[in-house]
């Protein structure tokens, strides 16, 4: 008798069948099934049968019988590798939660359960509830609990989704809106702009579509709204004496503020460039798509619980960063990512017209830009590049392209927001790149550009686009908007200071608490991740509030 | 038994499918030279509806009912999950129970009509442990089909592919047909010659099964519900259409890409 061990993976019909053969042959068979149970009865597909002869059914009595397997279904292959030869699994048992040496198969937890789901052992064809035994013949019983639905695992800042999606169904929208400002202080905001991945999670897209959760958000804001109430977010009896100062009025630097004076924290000032709190929910996305009433109001709510924003002052320069360091007890930055990258192509620093996206936006949004005269081109593929033209469009330019160099599948930018660019009248220009920018007198007149092809996929997976010899071709164009990337701008740091910085120039943090290898300084938003979206900066200015709550309270 | 519990239901299945809510939108028109939102919000009635699609994802609650209920006391929310670390010499990579299978046709009205199921659901209904005990019933009303079309869903230069399911569709007409009283069966596919050398003989054979070379183009219900299934499909170059009561597609099995990433990184193939 040999001493072989074997894993075996999936316990279907070959998985069942192949680890009764090694075991007869005297092997240690270990078979490691997802389902709670080894399956497999299945119709032939080799041969054509008779009606008696209708399934394939190994023999599961044999299997669970025998001395040389050990079964582990309800099973999770964690990490496996090859390590000289052998193979190491790591390997993760669920809990059936149900203790199968007592049930006595009376089926009473099957009658009371509530819970009443598709059958995915039948593959939907009927339902069954969260208390399941799978099969007849074959079955455990089993709960099948998870920590979280999956749109609540999915989203960054955890949101109850299916409590507040429940509440509003049973007509209780202030019920619902208490509900998501438990974890969640910009409802309003995040419920109009939120590019929502709990629902390209959602479990009813397999039945239908995904639930519109963000505006279910964005609903119950606006019926507070509709209703005049003037909501008071609470702050406990039990103060904290620490002084707290926070870079930035963005998405990560106001829920900082907030979790932290919800946690009784009375001395917090937020320290914010501009002449508007925000970041770049105010400089970044168009007022069409969130109204800057209503992000202020949000944003008053926050500083109606003791939270202080000076604006106008830019840290480096109006204050300095070891003066914040010395003044106060903890720091955040979350200072974002407002640097709008270059293109690198000749022309780019010689002509007046051409300008990034994010100064482009946050002077639109200040007010600040001259009249749209001409025509505008944008380029890049991303949200910011569909704000950009849409904003342009709304400005009153005769015409606006939006210049891409791969196709539309591959765009970065959410497909509802290239669609209602396209449906506004931008002209959207795929498989070009820019090569010159072309001007006369100091001003831009417009743009040489080269179509592309795709070649080899890249790192990102993506297909590399690739010049077409000899393809250029001309755009008169008075104003370009490049909108390639956003960077952070760390000059507000002393010289020689000791962060450690990504080599994308942005701040390393232990991901759950936010602080950086500083003691006392903490950050999160775009200044760590680099251009991401609100909802994730939201939950890093969650983590770190948590992270600033533990190392004052531990000092 | 379980369906006796109708009103504990969360949320009844009824609205299944219906599409999400769209956002109300001020015309483009409107839009052009001013900052206006564009997107106007859901009234009330519609916010309630889309709420009520929410499926509650049917997961355990934690409710504790069947905790409650369990005289043996079998059921525990504390028993942990179980963590092992494990070396073998050999590692044999199997399909398992994944039964995902690459997207079709939607034309056929898979997901839009509740009598149009794969053919991995009529394993499962054939099945004598399967959601019906093995009888053979329409998911749209219970009743007993009278005409059944088992039609290809990926029409491609997959031989392999085209033969197990022409054998897999022969199979479970065969399994149905003895099942049930008075059925017509037609599988309607592109025939590939190793079938047509090998089985399609003896599968013509089989009374009650019509065979036809073709090509399922679409699925259509005239009016309401209750109207039988339309199948429209190409013959011997004609477009032709029948009525049936239940449509079974074939589908082409997709190995998973966890599997893929597993059996690469192993260097093992799948059997």
């Amino acid at each position: 008798m040999s001493d072989k061990t074997v894993l075996i993976v999936g316990g279907g019909l070959d998985g069942v069948r192949t680890a009764l053969e090694q075991a007869e042959a005297g092997a240690q068979v270990t078979i490691v099934e997802k389902f709670p149970t080894l399956g497999a009865e299945r119709i032939p597909s080799d041969r054509l049968i008779r009606p008696e002869q209708a399934f394939m059914n190994p023999d599961l009595d044999k299997v669970r019988g025998h001395n040389n397997i050990r079964i582990l279904t309800y099973s999770d292959i964690k990490k496996i590798n090859r390590d000289n030869g052998n193979i190491r699994a790591h390997i993760l048992k669920h809990s059936l939660r149900v203790d199968n040496s007592k049930c006595n198969d009376c089926k009473a937890c099957i009658q009371v359960c509530p819970v009443n789901m598709f059958d995915d052992f039948d593959e939907g064809l009927g339902f069954r509830t969260a208390v399941d035994f799978c099969n007849i013949t074959t079955g455990e019983y089993n709960i099948y609990k998870e920590d979280m639905p999956v749109c609540q695992e999915t989203c960054p800042v955890n949101l109850d989704i299916r409590s507040y999606v429940g509440l509003i169904a049973d007509g209780k929208h202030l019920e619902s809106l208490a509900k998501i400002r438990e974890r969640l202080p910009l409802p309003g905001s995040i419920g109009r702009i939120c590019p929502h991945p709990c629902e390209t999670a959602c479990n009813r897209q397999y039945l239908d579509e995904p639930i519109s959760i963000c505006f279910l958000k964005r609903f119950v804001a606006d019926v507070e709204l509709d209703q005049g109430i003037e909501p008071v977010y609470e702050t406990p009896e039990q103060k904290y004496p620490e002084k707290i100062a926070i870079i930035g009025a963005g998405p990560a630097g106001l829920t900082c503020a907030h979790d932290l004076a919800r946690l009784g924290y009375e001395h917090i000032k937020i320290f914010e460039a501009l002449p508007v709190p925000g970041g770049y929910l105010w400089v970044g996305i168009p007022e069409y798509r969130l109204p800057k009433k209503l992000l202020q109001r949000e944003v008053d709510l926050i500083c109606n619980m003791g939270v202080e924003i000076q604006y106008n002052t830019r840290i480096g320069k109006d204050v300095a960063f070891e003066d914040l360091k010395n003044d106060y007890d903890a720091l955040f930055i979350g200072a974002g990512c407002h640097t709008g990258l270059k293109l690198r192509v000749p022309g780019e620093d010689d002509y007046e017209g051409i300008v990034d996206c994010v100064t482009f936006l946050r002077e639109q949004a200040l007010g600040n830009l001259p009249k749209a005269k001409g025509k505008l081109i944008v380029i890049g593929g991303g949200n910011a590049a569909i704000d950009s033209a849409r904003v342009g469009w709304r400005m009153g330019f005769d015409e606006v392209y939006i210049l891409y160099r791969r196709t539309k599948k591959e765009m970065p930018a959410n497909s509802w927001e290239i669609d209602a660019a396209e449906h506004e009248g931008v002209i959207l220009q795929y498989l070009a790149a820019p090569v010159e920018i072309l001007g006369e007198n100091g001003k831009v007149t417009g743009m040489k550009c080269i179509k592309m092809e795709l070649g080899e996929p890249d790192a990102s997976g993506r297909r590399r686009p690739v010049p077409i010899e000899g393809s250029e071709y001309i755009i008169n164009a008075e104003t370009i908007v490049p909108a390639i990337s956003q960077g952070a701008d760390l000059s507000f740091l002393s010289q020689g200071h000791n962060f450690e910085l990504s080599r994308w120039n942005t701040f390393e943090i232990d991901e759950e608490t936010g602080a950086t290898n500083v003691p006392g300084v903490f950050a999160g938003g775009d200044v760590v991740t680099g251009p991401d979206i609100a909802i994730r900066a939201i939950a890093a200015g969650k983590h770190a509030a948590v992270g600033i709550h533990e190392y004052l309270r531990s000092k | 038994m379980i369906y006796e519990k109708e009103t504990r239901y969360i949320i009844p299945f009824g609205d299944v499918p219906s599409p999400r809510a769209e956002m109300p939108e001020i015309s483009v028109d409107e839009r052009r030279e001013n900052f206006t939102e564009a997107e106007t919000g859901f009234p009330e009635d519609m916010a309630i509806h889309e709420a009520k699609r929410c499926l509650g994802c049917r997961r355990c609650l934690g409710c504790a009912l069947c905790w409650a209920e369990c005289k043996p006391e079998a059921i525990d929310f504390d028993i942990p999950d179980q963590e092992l670390e494990l070396e073998f010499d050999e590692v044999i990579i199997t399909k398992g129970q994944n039964n995902a299978f690459y997207s079709f046709n939607p034309q056929l009205g898979y997901g839009k009509y509740a009598d149009v199921i794969t053919d991995l659901q009529f394993e499962r209904m054939l099945s004598p442990t399967g959601p019906f005990n093995g009888m053979v019933v329409s998911p749209l009303d219970g009743e007993i089909p009278g005409r059944i079309a088992v039609v290809q869903g990926n029409i491609d230069n997959d031989e392999a592919h085209l033969l197990s399911s022409l054998i897999l569709g022969v199979n479970q007409s065969v399994i149905a047909l003895d099942k049930t009283k008075d059925l017509e069966m037609v599988l309607i596919s592109p025939l590939c010659q190793s079938f047509q050398e090998k089985f399609f003989a003896e599968a013509e054979k089989i009374p009650g099964l019509q065979i036809i070379a073709g090509s399922p183009e679409s699925v259509e219900k005239e009016r309401d519900a209750k109207e039988p299934l339309l199948l429209k499909y190409s013959a011997n170059g004609e477009d032709k259409q029948k009525a049936f009561d239940l449509i079974v597609i074939l589908t082409k099995p997709k190995i998973s890409p966890e599997l893929e990433s597993l059996s690469k990184k192993l260097k093992q193939d799948i059997i």
